[in-house]
């Protein structure tokens, strides 16, 4: 029995050493990992003044300008993107009301998605700040991705010429992505 | 990816922890205890390890998460638990893996008492270190961080394939000293390193009031080394891919030197001291050497429309391309061929046992079989020291040991291992000699075999050998 005593513990040991295992764990877990981070990034930005209207054109009351956003319609926006929150921040010294649109337009210049937002008049030395948050879910963000530019135009309800003071536009987006396997 | 996540999750339970042997070193009836000591006491005439079976070891590691930390069956959420586990970990714990398998082994005694050992093995070592900043940005994004600066110095992980072709000798000096010298040729099959970078992105509230927020990128300086991956893009399939990198393998790679030292000094039949340092040395990239460097600062406040007049036919500024124009301007990526030295991972060992119990060979303060020698028995205790350098700073270990040799059949060596990686880490090891065949298998964190995905490391090692008595 003493000399079986070193085999029996070879024995016992070896077959121990291959019988780890795996136990109290579902690898099918790797199906529900869903990684989420929320991003903010800053948008478009814009210092307006009368003289960016007056030379267009005398009495001139519309602007418009227009940015490539590939971005948007990147094949992982189009995957991930759950939700869109616009926030728009314009601050406005001079003494004329503006309505602005932020236009999302596909390759073919088709609008996708419009946002439209009144600004109030304000005074040189009392500046009237307009917020606007846009929140795009669901269809919207399906509409919002399939664009990959942005057109934005300003309209002053009444000649802006020879007026001082600026409309100050600030603006950001918070993307909630939803990145699954 | 699933499968992917599985694969990674497998390897991770069943293969990692850093290079400590802790098992093997000092196991002097095993002749690969010798790439761990090169002046180890050997007590055999010659061996020949049976070529590529001769030692076949995986091991590695995660300092601080373990498989069934993320995979565990719960009904708490596996979002929940990854997200619990990125804030829980450090920028300082890391990912390890090695790989060894003995090509060749083999050694002999000559007639001046000097035993000559060599081979050849292959190597995989890989870590990387947890970019704890960048994963939760990756994961939760910048919105509730805002003016936290994420430290892209926290990027860092090395990985090296190699073929390392040695000899050494070893010499008994006296009846109390043993020292041995191992040299060392490196053939780099693949190698890549990205350590020492810096940087920081932050998104705070702007200062300069013309947007938002401003994103930042301060102080950027990002390095990746390679060798012996940039020509592999250009072959067809992956058979010519194996094909080159193993045609490395024969001096065909980026070559180094190094030396292993070692000595055993028995202090009196009790007591016995051993310590060895591993791996001194460097490699050198030379051939299809691929350095990548991007430095750089840039700000970012989004786009700014200037509404300028157009007349007809006249397109509006690219305000988009201009942006990601500049941005690349600012990171350009050179692309670097020069070549660099790559200091290889020291390893420094050192132990201390005290043997007791019944004597072998004899009995009372002479070795009867050995005249003039001390006395050996068939138990010992003892303390084992490790310690491996890696990008960030030395890896350590403290390991107790009990040693018992029931015959000379089967010896079993039993460790306790305090480590980066847990401080209930218990290794066991076999060693059975069947007439002239030697075979060992040796495994560590025996605790949680009972469930290995729990274990945050864990390695195994086993191998044949043929040995010749004296």
């Amino acid at each position: 029995m003493k000399k079986k005593f070193p085999l029996l513990l070879l024995f016992t040991a070896v077959i121990l050493f291959f019988s780890a295992c795996i136990k109290d764990t579902d690898f099918n877990q790797t199906d529900d990992i869903e990684v989420t981070p929320i991003i903010e990034l800053d948008f478009l930005f814009s210092n307006i003044t009368s003289q960016i209207f007056t030379d267009i054109g005398v009495n001139n009351l519309v602007l418009s300008d227009t940015t490539d956003f590939d971005f948007l319609n990147d094949q992982f926006t189009v995957d991930n993107l759950e939700r869109a929150e616009f926030y728009f921040k314009n601050t406005n010294s001079m003494p004329v009301s503006f309505e602005m649109k932020f236009q999302f337009l596909d390759e073919n210049n088709e609008e996708h998605y419009l946002i439209s937002i009144p600004i109030a008049s304000g005074e040189l030395n009392n500046p009237v700040i307009s917020e606007q948050i846009e929140n795009i879910e669901t269809d919207g963000i399906v509409s919002l991705t399939m664009a990959d530019k942005v057109v934005l135009s300003i309209e002053a309800s009444s000649s802006v010429d020879n007026i001082e003071g600026t409309l100050k536009l600030q603006s950001k987006t918070t993307y909630y992505l939803k990145i699954i396997q | 990816m699933k499968y992917l996540l599985i694969c990674f999750g497998m390897f991770w339970g069943f293969s990692m922890i850093s290079q400590n042997k802790e098992v093997l070193y000092g196991l002097e009836e095993v002749p690969q205890s010798m790439l761990l000591n090169p002046g180890a006491r050997i007590n055999y005439s010659k061996h020949i390890g049976i070529p590529f079976l001769s030692q076949i070891h995986v091991n590695g590691g995660s300092s601080g998460v373990s498989v069934y930390d993320i995979f565990q069956e719960s009904n708490t959420n596996i979002n929940d638990r990854i997200r619990d586990k990125i804030f829980e970990l450090k920028n300082t714990d890391f990912f390890t893996a090695t790989q060894q398998i003995d090509v060749l082994n083999f050694g002999w005694k000559s007639k001046k008492e000097i035993y000559f050992s060599g081979g050849v093995y292959q190597e995989l070592d890989f870590v990387l270190y947890f970019p704890r900043d960048l994963a939760i940005l990756a994961w939760e994004g910048n919105a509730n961080y805002i003016d936290k600066e994420f430290d892209l110095g926290e990027i860092s992980t090395t990985g090296d394939l190699l073929m390392v072709y040695h000899f050494g000798v070893n010499k008994k000096i006296n009846n109390k000293f043993t020292l041995g010298l191992r040299g060392k040729i490196y053939s780099s099959m693949l190698s890549f390193r990205s350590v020492n970078n810096r940087g920081s992105f932050v998104t705070r509230i702007s200062e300069t009031d013309n947007n938002i927020y401003e994103h930042i990128v301060s102080n950027a300086d990002l390095t990746v080394n390679t060798s012996g991956i940039a020509s592999l893009s250009e072959l067809d399939g992956s058979s010519q891919v194996m094909s080159k990198v193993l045609g490395r393998a024969f001096f065909g790679g980026n070559l180094g030197l190094g030396i292993d030292i070692g000595a055993t000094y028995e202090i009196n039949e009790k007591w016995t001291a051993s310590a060895s340092v591993l791996d001194v040395g460097a490699i050198f990239h030379k051939k299809d050497v691929e350095s990548y460097k991007v430095d750089g600062e840039y700000t970012l406040d989004g786009i700014e429309l200037l509404f300028p007049p157009l007349g007809n036919g006249d397109s509006t500024p690219p305000y988009y391309d201009d942006l990601v124009d500049e941005f690349e301007n600012e990171f350009p990526i050179d692309t670097i061929t020069s070549s660099y030295t790559q200091m290889r991972p020291v390893k420094t060992y050192a132990s201390v046992k005290y043997n007791f119990g019944k004597a072998i060979g004899g009995s009372g303060a002479c070795n009867c079989l050995k005249m003039g020698e001390n006395q050996e028995y068939n138990q010992a205790v003892g303390f084992q020291y490790y310690s491996m350098f890696r990008p960030k700073g030395p890896q350590m270990a403290a390991t107790l040991f009990y040693y018992r040799r029931f015959s000379n059949f089967l010896s079993v060596k039993a460790t306790y291992t305090a480590d980066s990686y847990s401080y209930s880490n218990i290794g066991l090891g076999l060693i059975a000699n069947l007439g002239i065949v030697n075979f060992y298998i040796i495994a560590d964190n025996l605790l949680w075999y009972e469930n290995i995905a729990k274990a945050k490391s864990v390695s195994l090692q086993l191998g044949f050998n043929l040995i010749f008595a004296e």
